[in-house]
């Protein structure tokens, strides 16, 4: 029944007041004040501020770490190799002072929030703060898109930027930082982008905390689940992207269908509401059908702030919006959420825009996209140049993956735990699921199953929390509820499958735990916070550029003709696609294997080859850095070896000059054919 | 109207003024900085709420199934509503920025003076009623504002109303 609520009964599961179970959102004056109303005593504030000591130890500890960790000399284990060991005992002292501030029902949610806060400025600034330049080829790759929109002044089309076109079709995000950019005054993107990581990954907490609370009022279950999520987000999409935007805008658009499109409370018909709106927010005179005018209206205009949210989505990213719509369509499949304005509204924005501003694009790579529907294999294998090697690159790589196993371990595990929690939370599961179908779309060049675990993860990661957590049992009236199903069920004498999904909810006594159990959550979250570490930063000395490498490759595009053509082993090197709209790029290793080992064996006389075909007054550049280097070897394609013989054939090589050369690298110049 | 809500309506468009009034200030100054970005994270979206709440409102939320608490429930409207202000203003952001860019007229100043006259324009809408059936007197609920105002309440049941939130 639309609108129902459930009646305020004693409810069956209310523990007493010390039952560890207590889960329902402490009232303010549970926290401030004691029963008599009377204003906190001292110490009883004093007590109340307890977090704080955990947390601002935790800060200072990482203070001082990032005082005293020395980045100018990376190995192959990243930053971990490098971090000063209080940053260690810093991150394990904000998990425990989380853990327990957590899990205390009277304390108030400001303090689970700024120990979250907390995690995410040590997670996401201690880069920012360590390396002088900012991280990722990628970033500095958007940062020359953002510099083509303000040097052009408009879009372009692949006549004029070839494969750079692409970003022209899907401009949102970079002509608001080209705006941004203008606005701030700064030369350039690169000088707020390293800060880009925290900024987007807090921009994350707001629709990530309002999906969780339309779940449960459990703050343990709440914060936990954040908590988890920031640490499995590894995956590395919150640097300067469009990706990073357009994430948050896709949680905000569920968040927003999640909670005001639901069938319990849109007025359409679904089932009678076991659990019905929240009971605060607006008239529910008009729910009723005496106010349909106001709700009709009240859709319309959530339509329209729907729409504004998928429009930015659909401008900014191509992926994004395809995971908005296969998780809107298995949400709109269910009972619950079968609305269909939300998904017919994004999939109509998505096709104009595929069928219009982005059709060059779609329409060179469709053959493409074509054939690689259906091809599981191929869409999760990682390829050529993507295979980690060396001791540090694996052990780091077998960090990310244990994590995200281990995440997606204990979801399955609370999903099989938590049998009401299932059912109360049913779209969640959604969530982590419907992205799984996207393996079959695509490869999106070797990354789908790092996208596809970025957007299971804020479903995933609710059910990860509830696995740490004690068994939610079930209210009385979903107990009623099931109760009447099972006795209905049990008239018939129909098969075992729809009994399945009626058993009563009511969890079985659980039996006496064990001491060691209390700690295994605790430990379960400090193991996942500390190999968010290696997972995200393990790679670092592929991902940083120190300042003699944008030093000696700036002072190329200082100099280099329109027309010049550079070419280096890998676009792993800052300013990688620096006015990409004036000078061509050839790297080697992109190219055919054959041609690669061609290279190897005469580096000189070949690539001499490769680059003659460049007219003057344009010239052929010569780049190897050491960020191509490292990228090169930790990726498994030629080792440090084989690219100092690159390099020293074309020093001896009388075809070529030596521009420039500092301890991040070389640049050479092609002589004119005589 | 209370000062509570006249602060709140107007702190929009003055953000967006005073981020104006900031580029004055030498390039790359944090201030300057400081002042546009709270403005282009916050204000358009902010606005935009303000104008549309009350509507958005018709339609219920749903709630977790544990026992209702007025306190958790405010939150998390409250939560809804700093969300669509942020997430708004970004995508209010990237959208006129796209449309500026695609018509080869993109600068910052366009962007952000096009945002501040729009929230200004927006701070002086009444805010958007729900709109109740004609014939019917809703049912308000504590703690919300009647849907319909006064009129409606003593069941003079105005068919339309758009006005002011005072």
């Amino acid at each position: 029944m639309p609108g129902q609520q459930v009646p305020d009964t004693p409810r069956a599961d209310e523990p007493p007041a010390h039952d560890s179970r207590t889960r329902e959102e402490p009232t303010p004056h549970t926290t401030r004040e004691p029963a008599t109303g009377a204003p906190a005593t001292r110490p009883a504030r004093a007590l109340a501020a307890w977090p704080a000591v955990p947390l601002l130890a935790a800060l200072a500890l990482w203070g001082y770490a990032v005082r005293h960790t020395d980045v100018s000399a990376l190995d192959d284990y990243g930053l971990v190799g490098a971090l000063h060991p209080t940053f260690w005992v810093g991150l394990a002292v904000l998990t425990a002072g989380f853990w327990f501030t957590v899990r205390d029902p009277r304390r108030r949610s400001r303090w689970p929030l700024a120990h979250v806060l907390g995690l995410l400025v040590m997670e996401r600034a201690t880069q920012a703060l360590l390396y002088p330049t900012p991280l990722y080829a990628w970033a500095w790759k958007h940062d020359a898109v953002v510099d083509h929109l303000l040097t052009s002044g408009g879009l372009q089309d692949a006549d004029r930027l070839g494969d750079m076109a692409v970003y022209d079709q899907w401009p949102g995000f970079f002509a608001a930082q080209a705006a941004l950019v203008r606005l701030l005054g700064v030369d350039n993107a690169a000088m707020y982008m390293a800060w880009w990581p925290l900024v987007s990954s807090v921009l994350l907490l707001l629709p990530l905390l309002l999906i969780y609370r339309t779940f449960t009022t459990d703050r343990r279950l709440i914060w936990t689940a954040v908590w988890l999520f920031c640490v499995a987000n590894w995956v590395g999409q919150d640097y300067f992207s469009p990706q990073s935007v357009a994430f948050a805008l896709h949680l905000g658009v569920l968040a927003v269908v999640l909670r005001r499109y639901s069938s319990r409370t849109s007025g359409s018909s679904g089932p009678s509401g076991s659990s019905a709106s929240s009971g605060s927010d607006g008239p529910k005179g008009l729910d009723g059908p005496d106010g349909r005018g106001g709700v009709r209206q009240g859709q319309a205009v959530w339509a329209v702030l729907l729409s504004l949210l998928v429009v930015a989505v659909v401008v900014s990213h191509q992926l994004t919006p395809g995971m908005l719509v296969v998780t809107l369509l298995a949400l709109a499949l269910t009972r619950r959420h079968r609305d269909w304005l939300p998904l017919v509204t994004t999939v109509v924005i998505f096709l104009a825009w595929c069928l219009t501003a982005a059709l060059p694009f779609l329409s060179a790579a469709m053959p493409d996209m074509i054939r690689s529907v259906g091809d599981v294999g191929a869409n999760v294998e990682t390829g050529y140049g993507t295979t980690p090697t060396g001791a540090g690159a694996v052990a780091m790589s077998w960090a990310a993956r244990l994590l995200s196993g281990s995440v997606l371990l204990l979801a399955l595990a609370g999903v099989l735990r938590q049998r009401v929690l299932r059912r109360r939370a049913f779209p969640l599961l959604l969530l982590a699921a419907a992205p799984l179908p996207m393996f079959v779309a695509s490869s999106y060049g070797s990354e789908m199953i790092f996208r596809v675990l970025m957007f299971m993860l804020p479903g995933a990661a609710f059910f990860a929390a509830a696995a740490l957590l004690p068994r939610v049992r079930a209210s009385a009236a979903e107990a009623a509820d099931a109760a009447d199903a099972a006795a209905r069920n049990a008239e018939r004498p129909s098969g075992p499958s729809r009994r399945r999904f009626a058993l009563p909810s009511f969890s079985p006594p659980s039996p006496p735990r064990l001491r060691y159990g209390a700690w295994l959550a605790p430990l379960v979250l400090l193991a996942g916070t500390l190999a968010f570490v290696p997972s995200y930063s393990g790679k670092d000395r592929i991902n940083y550029f120190p300042p003699r490498e944008v030093a000696l490759v700036q002072r190329l595009f200082d100099q280099a003709p329109d027309g010049s053509l550079v070419v280096a082993a890998n676009r792993n090197y800052p300013l990688a696609y620096e006015q990409y709209w004036r000078v061509d790029h050839y790297w080697f290793l992109d190219d055919d294997r054959r041609h690669v080992d061609e290279i190897v064996r005469d580096p000189a006389g070949v690539l001499a080859r490769d680059m003659a075909a460049v007219d003057a007054p344009a010239r052929a550049y010569f780049l190897l850095t050491q960020g191509q280097t490292a990228n090169s070897e930790m990726n498994g394609q030629l080792n440090e070896a084989q690219l100092r013989h690159v390099r020293e054939s074309v020093a001896g090589s009388p075809r070529f000059e030596r521009v420039a050369e500092n301890s991040a690298g070389v640049l050479y110049v092609l002589k004119p054919a005589s | 109207m209370t000062p509570q809500d006249l602060v709140i309506r107007m702190l929009p468009p003055f953000g967006g003024w005073l981020a104006l009034a900031s580029l004055a200030l030498p390039d790359g100054s944090p201030l300057r900085g400081a002042a546009v970005a709270a403005f282009l994270a916050v204000g358009p979206g902010a606005a935009l709420v303000r104008v549309c709440g009350p509507a958005l409102r018709a339609r219920g939320a749903e709630g977790p199934a544990e026992r209702r608490d007025a306190d958790f429930a405010h939150h998390s409207d409250l939560l809804e509503r700093i969300m669509l202000a942020v997430l708004l203003s970004v995508s209010a952001a990237i959208l006129l920025s796209t449309v500026l860019i695609a018509a080869h007229a993109l600068s910052g100043d366009r962007v952000l003076l096009t945002l501040t006259l729009l929230t200004t324009l927006a701070a002086f809408c009444p805010a958007l009623r729900a709109r109740p059936a004609p014939g019917t007197t809703p049912r308000p609920t504590p703690g919300t504002t009647p849907p319909a105002a006064s009129g409606a309440a003593s069941g003079a049941a105005p068919p339309t109303r758009k006005g002011s939130t005072s």
